[in-house]
């Protein structure tokens, strides 16, 4: 048989294969950086990991973990760390979300820089405290028709020390359409002293991918891992009075850091919190505050609704609530004392409280806290 | 219209887990330009002007920020709250970064529900991008008219 005309598809065959054995035998070489060592605060810490990764994922799998909202995607800028070495000019994925004095420190985007050779980094000492958790879903509950109240129960490790204000990233499993891991970020509820669980409130964002699969797939029983605990929020040792102003999910630090005192006996405080919604069906809480009430003196709790319904039959503060905490400042609380801020919500929330508090002569050092919400 | 491998690196920045979980495509197979092309067309038989149904959708967003992350009333009309979250997206055409603002809409006489973000916002007005058939994100035209009528 006559097989000739197979010599020139044979041919261009071979050729392919032998190009890419070469192609796949060069991208080996040329990109295989063996192991390289991070070394971290002046030696402090050193890792020896596979070159070629993510500073982020690189020190994740050594258990030091780099606070990341968006879970390394690299859109939200919050995994920066000061490399000491020489890796190269900033990337055009970093530089939108570096301020100039960052970039002159070289401040870089963990999510974004590749490890490729011995790097020496500097980060807060606390990160070494943060751990990842297996949790199982103790509870889920409305708290709100868009706002769930979820308890997790800690699994390995079994408890977890953290400063009442802190977040926690939930690490979300691929699910439907997302196919990818995702880790998002939300405060904790439960007070420190609630050491075997975490509590959190997550309000269902359109197209959230977090949010979406606690409020429509997450339910009792399921695992899930936690990244804890992350962020600088907290309570500020001091006697000037504290403003608390949240909104929607935004209660759960302000939650955490209350009980936080009343467990701690810190109750000497004048605290007055201030929490919006639209109407009563999105109000909550209500209850445990006004009893909180009673029991300490100084705790006001004020509750202000923007547009509250004929049948809500609201007899309380109304308005949004800068120009509820604006009429507050003005004529309930003192003039004279310190008095300190603690925000959380919305970022557009937070820039308005903040024109708001800097008005009534609060320094602006004085006010803290977390975008998260 | 022919996909040149530019637009082909937008189409690949549009799949799931490169900027967004979900993507932007949903689960439409045509080519980026087809999308586009499509929605052009319907657009254009629909009578509208892409600069001014996104001045229109601007302007929702811009109310409902008022309401400082609850659901804000606008002339008894319009339910908006628009969400926001830590962060930027980039565009896929790689043409700027947008801040994660959400806004989710209801037509109160309608009941008409809808939400977009500023990224889609930027992709309607600059890439005419309605994104693709079943995206959580997609604006249909047809929509877009209704939006554009109530507005006015």
């Amino acid at each position: 048989m006559d097989i000739t005309f197979l010599t020139g598809p044979v041919t261009a065959g071979l050729i392919s294969a032998l190009l890419a054995l070469i192609i796949t035998l060069v991208d080996r070489m040329v990109n295989n950086y063996g192991m390289v060592k991070i070394t971290i605060n002046n030696g402090h810490k050193t890792v020896n990991v596979k070159g070629g990764s993510p500073l982020l994922f690189s020190l994740a799998e050594e258990g030091i973990f780099i606070p990341s909202a968006c879970g390394g995607k690299g859109t939200c800028g919050t995994c920066k760390v000061k490399v000491q070495t020489d890796i190269g000019i900033h990337l055009p994925t970093e530089i939108p979300l570096l301020q100039k004095n960052e970039i002159e420190e070289n401040i870089r985007l963990a999510c974004q820089v590749k490890v490729k050779k011995d790097i020496e980094i500097s980060i807060p000492e606390d990160l070494f405290a943060i751990q990842q958790f297996k949790t199982t879903i103790a509870s889920i509950a409305d708290v709100t028709h868009d706002i769930k109240e979820v308890y997790v129960k800690l699994m390995e490790p079994g408890t977890i020390s953290f400063k009442a204000g802190q977040y926690a990233q939930l690490i979300i499993p691929p699910y439907g359409k997302i196919r990818e891991t995702s880790q998002r970020a939300y405060s904790m509820l439960s007070a420190p002293a609630d050491s075997g669980r975490l509590g959190f409130l997550i309000r269902l964002v359109p197209g959230g991918i977090a949010t979406t699969y606690v409020h429509t797939i997450l339910k009792e029983g399921d695992t899930l891992d936690v990244v804890a605990p992350v962020g600088e929020f907290m309570l500020h040792d001091s006697n000037d009075i504290m403003l608390c102003i949240a909104g929607g999910s935004g209660m759960a630090p302000l939650h955490s850091i209350i009980y936080d005192m009343v467990d701690k006996g810190k109750t000497n405080r004048e605290v007055w919190f201030f929490f919006g919604a639209r109407n009563l069906k999105e109000l909550f809480y209500i209850d445990r505050f006004s009893e909180l009430e009673k029991s300490w003196p100084g705790f006001h709790f004020i509750p202000a609704l923007s547009e509250p319904l004929p049948d809500d039959n609201w007899k309380g503060e109304t308005g949004l609530i800068t120009e509820v905490l604006d009429r507050f400042l003005k004529t309930r609380i003192s003039t004279e004392a310190p008095k300190e801020g603690y925000l959380c919500g919305s970022p557009g929330m937070i820039d308005a409280c903040i024109r708001v508090l800097i008005n009534h002569n609060i320094k602006e050092e004085n006010i803290y806290f977390d975008k998260f919400a | 219209m022919k996909m040149t491998p530019g637009l082909l690196r937008v189409q690949d920045n549009m799949a799931p887990g490169r900027i967004t979980g979900e993507g932007f495509l949903g689960d439409d197979n045509r080519a980026l330009t087809d999308i586009i092309q499509a929605d052009e067309e319907t657009v254009a038989a629909l009578g509208m002007d892409w600069e001014i149904i996104s001045g229109k959708l601007q302007s929702l967003l811009d109310q409902g920020k008022h309401g400082l992350g609850n659901p804000v009333t606008i002339q008894k009309k319009w339910l908006i709250t628009v969400h926001e979250t830590r962060g930027h997206l980039p565009c896929p055409f790689g043409d700027g970064l947008y801040r994660k603002h959400t806004a989710e809409v209801e037509h109160l006489p309608t009941k008409t529900r809808f939400h977009f973000s500023e990224l889609s916002l930027h992709l309607l007005k600059a890439h005419h991008f309605l994104q693709g058939r079943g995206s959580s994100f997609r604006l249909e035209p047809g929509l877009l008219k209704k939006v554009s009528e109530w507005t006015n």
